[in-house]
């Protein structure tokens, strides 16, 4: 009797497993590599991306609106890495043969990887992306031998973040009360020195000691060696030049800043925003993603950016606006997907490209979209920055290794700042060093 | 006690106070650390000062917690950590038995290809070894994250070094009452190096915790992680600016396990690091 009650629960019961099974065995997983940290804590569930704050809450929320939300059945399965030796291991996943689908990239990497990576014509057709709204940053960015590798998703630039009270303090403001922003390298130093002698304080505050902090210099390097037109390749890319009248100035401008102790001495990244966050110097040196950091501190009352807080472009010293940029990007590198998945993995880009502007909003960057910068200018100080996209520039692809470049540039510039270092020879240095990042090319 | 300490020399009172003043400046940054970790990330942005004084937070820790594979990650470090330690073991006792007590043709020349891989650097052989997990698809398995660590010529060095030292009497006596060799070293030999494999497990599952390169490179998929990748991989790109809080209750969380196998093996760890095994 109990056995007869209990075969149609029991075969009901069967029914809903195997429906289980086959709903399971319909989806589609692809694997989604990147750095920008977790943060489930605070994100875990979230399906909120306009209330997503910093690079890690937008893509989180991003990839939890497309799990529950996406009509294929696709789930995407993160793979988070540390961003500091990301390249380590995406080169080692590539050797084993252990590919992700999709994988975050910095442009200025492509050249490194193009034949690693898809050539995504073709698939942005076919997934609906339009190339013809990438920013013009973004579309040199991704384009290697003309045709494009990657989907830009933002452009990141160098910037100068100001302290309005010290300027005001040091009488460097203009009418409408902003700071005056310098023009030549003479009135940089005058500005320099004017705020010394008004406030004490050091004019620029710029990280130059940890090892993450070198990135610092050799951004600033190649915005002031641009601004001249110039080139650390001038004849071609075999062999650097670091001797070169541009690169010379460019690392003399350090050398100035440093001889009038103008610019602050054996900070880390740490101690530089602490310090402009407690008024130790007048303008922070970093990039277009700390905006939102500093917005919100400036409207703390008594601290020391209560007075004001506004940003401006990487200053053009010389003859024309440059600035460094670069970009992150989504690739797909060639064998991580089946026809299947990376069907999936163009409609996960695609969703990505609809959401460009929430990783603008939240995650502190210019999205890589033209259509999408009139919105963008309207957010809190981004018309300063908006124009980046056209100006600013990057190393051509044909440059490998491109973050050791920057990074070896960097040290040399923090050589110049905090060990008194002349510009000829940190270029010295920096010609030498170039030969071996440079073998084997 | 107390004669002992009214018989205490000028000297020793000094080196007393050197030793304590040492001590505390030795333990500062960890209580810096520990202090930092229950610090507000804004905070700290701002200063990393005024570890004493509130504002006080437990979400740093909340948040490690919160990740959903933090305790597998914690769980694979330790199957790599007791696994790399016992095999390890295993192998640097018998080899290290082989090379003190049996003769066999060639065993100095052996001896000393094994004291030349003590002079080659992990940097040196990543790209083969990868390459050689890569061929034979072990790559994100434990099969990977413990094989490559367990060819430790320290080890054998170690305990080559130690069984040379036991009186071989003490093992001829055995063997004249026909005891194997292996039964000699199982019953007499293994028991008397305890104090060595001591320090030798203690130093090898330091050693295997804290690895970060070789997982990071051979566990790729996050089920895998080692509790050291996976903590790292949880940093946003600007940890060291927004998120120090964070970062230093990873490293206290990272920490924990280990300073309790330290509170258990606390003499043999110091003996390890004077330079010899505990007799």
């Amino acid at each position: 009797m109990l056995r007869r009650a209990l075969m149609p629960l029991a075969g009901a019961a069967l029914g809903a497993l195997f429906a289980t099974q086959a709903m399971a065995q319909a989806k589609t997983e692809i694997t989604f590599a990147r750095f920008f940290g977790a943060c489930e804590g605070d994100y875990g569930t979230s399906q909120e991306v306009e209330k997503a704050r910093g690079e890690c809450g937008v893509m989180t929320t991003l990839v939890n609106l497309f799990n529950a939300t996406n009509k294929d059945n696709i789930v995407v399965k993160p793979q988070i890495i540390e961003w500091g030796p990301y390249y380590q291991q995406l080169n080692a996943r590539i050797a084993a043969k252990d590919i992700p689908a999709v994988a975050v990239m910095h442009t200025s990497q492509i050249g490194d990887y193009v034949r690693y990576v898809e050539d995504l014509d073709g698939a942005f057709k076919e997934a609906g992306i339009d190339a013809g709204d990438f920013t013009p940053n973004a579309r040199t960015g991704v384009t290697v031998g003309g045709k494009i590798y990657a989907m830009p998703w933002d452009t990141h630039s160098w910037l100068w973040h100001f302290n309005v009270g010290l300027f005001k303090q040091a009488g460097l403001v203009d009418a409408n009360g902003q700071p005056l922003v310098p023009k030549t390298v003479d009135e940089m130093l005058a500005h320099a020195k004017q705020m010394k002698e008004k406030t004490g304080k050091p004019y620029i505050i710029q990280a130059t000691s940890g090892a993450g902090d070198f990135a610092n210099g050799g951004r600033g390097f190649y915005s002031w060696l641009y601004d001249q037109g110039g080139s650390i390749f001038p004849n071609g890319f075999d062999k650097a030049d670091f001797k070169t009248p541009e690169a010379l100035n460019a690392f003399g401008v350090f050398e100035k800043l440093a001889k009038g102790d103008y610019i602050t001495k054996g900070l880390d990244g740490s101690g530089g925003i602490g310090g402009f966050l407690n008024g130790i110097g007048a303008v922070y040196i970093t990039g277009t993603w700390r905006i939102d950091d500093f917005l919100a501190a400036s409207a703390k009352p008594g601290g020391a950016l209560s007075e004001g807080y506004t940003t401006r472009v990487f200053p053009n010293l010389f003859k024309q606006q440059a600035v460094w940029t670069d970009n992150h990007s989504w690739v797909l590198p060639k064998g991580g997907t089946t026809p299947a998945t990376r069907k999936a993995a163009l409609t996960f880009m695609k969703f990505l490209w609809d959401h460009n502007f929430d990783w603008a909003r939240g995650g502190g960057h210019l999205p890589a979209r033209q259509s999408l910068m009139a919105d963008y200018a309207k957010l809190p100080q981004r018309q300063f920055v908006v124009d980046i996209p056209s100006f600013g520039k990057a190393l051509p692809h044909d440059v490998r290794r491109q973050f050791g470049f920057q990074n070896m540039i960097g040290e040399e510039v923090s050589n110049i700042i905090n060990a008194g270092k002349t510009a000829a020879a940190a270029a010295d240095a920096a010609q030498e060093r170039s030969v071996a990042l440079l073998r084997g090319r | 006690m107390s004669t002992y300490r009214q018989g205490r020399s000028l000297g020793d009172r000094l080196l007393l106070v050197a030793v304590v003043a040492l001590a505390v400046i030795w333990i500062a940054p960890i209580v810096w650390v520990v202090g930092l970790s229950f610090k507000p990330n804004d905070v700290l942005m701002r200063t990393t000062g005024g570890i004493l004084f509130p504002p006080f937070t437990t979400k740093n820790y909340a948040d490690i917690l919160a990740a959903s594979q933090v305790f597998a990650w914690m769980l694979n470090s330790t199957i790599v950590a007791v696994g790399q330690t016992v095999l390890t073991l295993i192998i640097a006792s018998l080899a290290g038995y082989g090379f003190a007590r049996t003769n066999f043709p060639g065993r100095s020349a052996l001896f000393v290809v094994v004291l030349a891989a003590l002079a080659v650097p992990e940097q040196a052989i990543i790209v083969p070894l990868h390459t050689m997990f890569a061929a034979v698809d072990l790559h994100n398995t434990f099969v990977a994250l413990i094989a490559p660590r367990l060819a430790f010529p320290f080890g054998v060095l170690l305990m080559t070094q130690y069984f040379r030292a036991i009186p071989p009497e003490i093992e001829e006596a055995a063997l004249l009452d026909r005891a194997s060799r292996l039964k000699v070293f199982w019953r007499i030999v293994l028991p008397l190096s305890i104090p060595a494999q001591a320090t030798l497990g203690t130093y090898t599952f330091l050693h295997a915790w804290n690895e970060y390169f070789w997982p990071l490179v051979s566990a790729t998929k996050p089920a895998m992680y080692t509790l050291t990748v996976g903590l790292a991989s949880m940093q946003t790109n600007f940890a060291q600016t927004e998120g120090i809080g964070f970062l230093m209750a990873q490293a206290v969380f990272a920490g924990l396990p280990v300073l309790i196998l330290y509170l258990f093996f606390q003499r043999h760890i110091v003996s390890a690091v004077a330079g010899g095994p505990v007799k």
